[in-house]
């Protein structure tokens, strides 16, 4: 295929990786532009999403409906509107990207919970934990493999659409796209995008290695979703 | 103890869960709480650990009104058995055993201690302490879940339906576990069922609830059995409670005879010669080996040994002083001479029971006074 | 917020809607179709699931303007180029969907369909999928709010759409124009949300809702 010819070419081109807006520090800039977000997504997600799961109830569906709701906002719009009013602040692209991410981690996170067997949960009030001790000890344990879902999902999108953030005018490996496709040279676009989906294999990989080492034997067993 | 005082639960909805209780627990002993779907007695054992709370009326523990105290701290003295045993499955056996003293501030060692303690205590292996729950059966399980509420030696446990969701035989053996365990800790205990058959087997004190939270009597087991208070009550313990009911009286009070025993080196003539319809034959140690018919004898020569004839199986014989009349009335029953053989401890015959002698004793029975909670009828009530 | 545009570009601004309604809605349903016999064979062969599972991810990990663009020597600068990228997106969100739900039927409730003399095709589709359609639906619905969502971004490589009106609005400095798009993107993502969960109800008149 050619897509991976003149990707190959380019990333294979010692040019490419010295002096300024090289691959590296691109590289570089893109964790940033990915990390960022997500960690504030899961600040955000996280504690919102187990909470809402422990307190259960009419409220929690309607506050769960929403938050899919928030995924009909279109990134570039959101980026181009806080572009237009905020100019290069950090916020313009911190904001659509933590837009982005947070409801797959808020939903997964609420269904983790949600899912504990309710004996488990009884078990845990009636023996005299306090709130915080049923979420911390029980409930976030056994809610792990469905919340490192989520944070997988929001990582791909975030890796996927951190791209964008180029088109404003800031670095990362979007600005190879964008840049190709503005002087119709190919390299760099095939040869970002396949950066891009190196980065999320090895994301993927990431994932894959943590919830081996931070979900509980005991759950592991039971063949859940992965 | 646990005394509940004008207690009503009613919902949102209006349904009342539980109307005007008044009910006493006294301390160290077993209160079943017993009925059918629906009438509130699950919801009366939550009120118990704040997880349900009263819409009128106190509950008091040990003198103190439950509702001055912080819930988490009410529930860390108070063990808590479910159905399902709620065992969390991301933590290994012993240490969801060790679950309330570590929250109370053990260190890791010594609740790990405590748990290996407990789980030999509900007769269970070592080498399950590093096991998850998912690994365990069902009785493994709920064993696990009473060692957890143990844990913390709390005075008080409640128990909801803790035996319903294992098969029969396991759930007899949970059971006999609990008594033997209750016998030992002599904890006060609150236990929900709707197995009339398992109220009167484990409980010192039955409850039994109408259906739609009221009571409908409070007694002993025998006393339920023996006194109704009314139809419902007779409808729901059983139909034949008058042969149950002789679960609590012992055999001491049975005269045995011995003179249709003989052993098995005993001759036909001698048989013959006792002028019985049948003979108990027992074996070098006394024990019984079979009955035959002295009609059958009367074809053989007279010196053959009694062990080389044919005979019928006992059935089973009843253990005296310590098996109840119930058992004695079994073991007659499943005699082919119709007549039931006493053993003593040791399984050595001490002599056969017809029934003419069994009715004496249950009409003696019936004037005697209804035995206490003492550990003679403890054992007896369990054959 | 220059209110007076939006009567005097009426037009434009439905049949743009209209373009990222398509865009949006064709992927989802294309990713559903492909789904379902995928699903069906990653549930009941358990080992096909993962690595299809696994490259699924990676596609989707391919920024979508990548994508557009490594499909425009093949498909041209239209609107199939974008609908083919949306479709492989939206397959990476409803196809853990099928196989999650057809996963969650009752193992009873199959054994007892089988008992009763149902053949495995027939049980698939009258048992097994009905009882599915409520977990697909839900991915379904993020696979549609998603595809509307990404078709603005195949404005970049000229297939129109509302994201027309974002770029439109950053050139001219217009921020009317940016507003309207915000708007009518995320109305649109609802409305199809809020229709396919009425779909959904008349579907499974056995669930409690």
């Amino acid at each position: 295929m050619s897509f991976f010819s003149w990707a190959w070419d380019w990333v294979t081109t010692d040019a490419n990786w010295h002096g300024s807006g090289s691959i590296p520090q691109q590289l570089v800039a893109y964790l940033g532009y990915c990390a960022l977000p997500l960690l504030i997504a899961a600040l955000i997600g996280v504690p919102a999403g187990v909470a809402i799961g422990h307190r259960g109830g009419k409220r929690a569906v309607v506050v769960i409906n929403t938050a899919n709701a928030w995924r009909a906002i279109p990134t570039l719009g959101l980026l181009i509107l806080l572009a237009v009013f905020l100019g290069f602040s950090p916020l313009t692209w911190l904001l659509p990207l933590v837009v982005l991410a947070v409801p797959p981690i808020l939903v997964n996170a609420y269904e983790g919970v949600a899912a504990v067997d309710p004996s488990v949960k009884d078990a845990a009030r009636g023996m005299g934990m306090t709130p915080w001790q049923q979420v911390t000890r029980v409930e976030i344990p056994n809610a792990l493999p469905l919340i490192l879902v989520g944070l997988r999902t929001a990582a791909i999108f975030v890796v996927a659409t951190a791209t964008i953030a180029a088109y404003i005018g800031l670095g990362g490996l979007g600005r190879f796209i964008i840049d190709g496709l503005a002087s119709d040279q190919y390299g760099p676009v095939a040869g970002g995008a396949l950066l891009v989906v190196i980065l999320a294999v090895l994301v993927l990989a990431l994932f894959a290695g943590l919830s081996r080492l931070v979900i509980p034997a005991g759950l592991r067993k039971q063949a859940k979703t992965e | 103890m646990i005394t509940f005082v004008e207690v009503t639960k009613r919902y949102q909805d209006g349904t009342v869960a539980v109307d005007a209780l008044n009910l006493e627990v006294p301390a160290g002993q077993t209160m079943v709480l017993v009925g059918p779907s629906g009438c509130g007695k699950t919801t009366t054992l939550r009120m118990i650990n704040r997880l349900v709370e009263p819409t009128q009326g106190a509950i008091f523990l040990d003198g103190t009104d439950i509702k001055d105290r912080a819930p988490a701290h009410l529930r860390r003295g108070i063990g808590y058995v479910i159905q399902q045993s709620g065992l969390f499955p991301h933590r290994t056996v012993q240490d969801n055993i060790a679950t309330v003293p570590l929250l109370n501030g053990w260190p890791r060692k010594k609740a790990r201690d405590r748990a290996t303690e407990l789980l030999t205590l509900v007769g269970l292996d070592q080498d399950l302490a590093r096991r998850y729950p998912h690994q365990l059966s069902g009785g493994q399980q709920q064993r696990v879940g009473v060692a957890r509420a143990l844990a913390a030696d709390p005075p008080v446990l409640l128990m909801d339906e803790p035996f319903s969701a294992v098969d029969p035989v396991v759930r007899a053996s949970l059971q006999d576990q609990l008594l033997s365990l209750q016998a030992e800790l002599r904890k006060t205990i609150v236990l929900v069922t709707h197995d009339i058959e398992e109220a009167i087997k484990v409980g010192d004190l039955v409850a039994l609830y109408r259906p739609h939270g009221t009571l409908a009597q409070v007694a002993p087991p025998e006393q339920l059995l023996a006194a109704p208070a009314d139809d419902y009550v007779a409808g729901f313990v059983g139909f034949d409670r008058g042969i149950r009911r002789l679960s609590f009286v012992t055999t001491d009070g049975l005269v045995l005879d011995a003179s249709p025993v003989l052993p098995a080196d005993a001759t036909v003539a001698k048989a013959l010669a006792a002028g019985q319809p049948w003979i108990c034959v027992t074996d070098a140690e006394r024990r019984p080996a079979g009955w035959v018919a002295t009609v059958t004898l009367a074809a053989a020569p007279g010196d053959t040994p009694l062990g080389q004839v044919k005979t019928e199986p006992v059935g089973h014989a009843f253990t005296f002083g310590t098996d109840s009349l119930r058992a004695a009335l079994d073991a007659a029953v499943l005699s082919p001479a119709g007549q039931a053989v006493g053993v003593d401890g040791d399984g050595r015959v001490l002599g056969v029971a017809t029934f003419d002698q069994l009715r004496a004793a249950i009409q003696a029975a019936d004037t005697r006074a209804v035995d206490s909670r003492a550990g003679d009828s403890a054992e007896a009530r369990r054959r | 917020m220059m209110w007076s545009w939006i009567p005097s570009n009426w037009s434009l601004i439905w049949q743009l809607t209209w373009e990222n309604a398509k865009l949006g809605v064709l992927p989802a349903l294309y990713g559903l179709v492909i789904s379902l016999p995928l699903g069906v064979i990653a549930a009941r062969w358990r080992w096909f699931y993962p690595p299809t599972l696994t490259v699924i991810n990676i596609l989707y990990a391919v920024p979508s303007l990548a994508l557009f663009i490594a499909l425009i020597p093949a498909f041209g600068l239209t609107d199939t180029t974008v609908i083919i990228a949306l479709t492989v997106f939206s397959l990476c969100v409803i196809l853990p969907n099928v196989v999650a739900g057809l996963r969650a039927v009752p193992a009873a409730v199959t054994q007892a369909a089988t008992a009763m003399g149902y053949g495995p095709l027939r049980r698939l589709v009258t048992v097994e999928l009905p009882l599915a359609v409520p977990v697909i639906l839900a991915g379904f619905r993020v696979g549609v709010v998603a595809s509307i969502s990404l078709a603005s971004v195949g404005q970049l490589i000229g297939v129109s759409s509302l994201g027309y009106l974002f770029i439109d609005g950053l050139q001219r400095s217009f921020p009317t124009e940016i507003y309207v798009g915000l708007v009518l993107v995320i109305a649109l993502a609802l409305a199809c949300d809020l229709i396919i969960v009425a779909v959904r109800r008349a579907l499974t008149p056995w669930a409690a809702s």
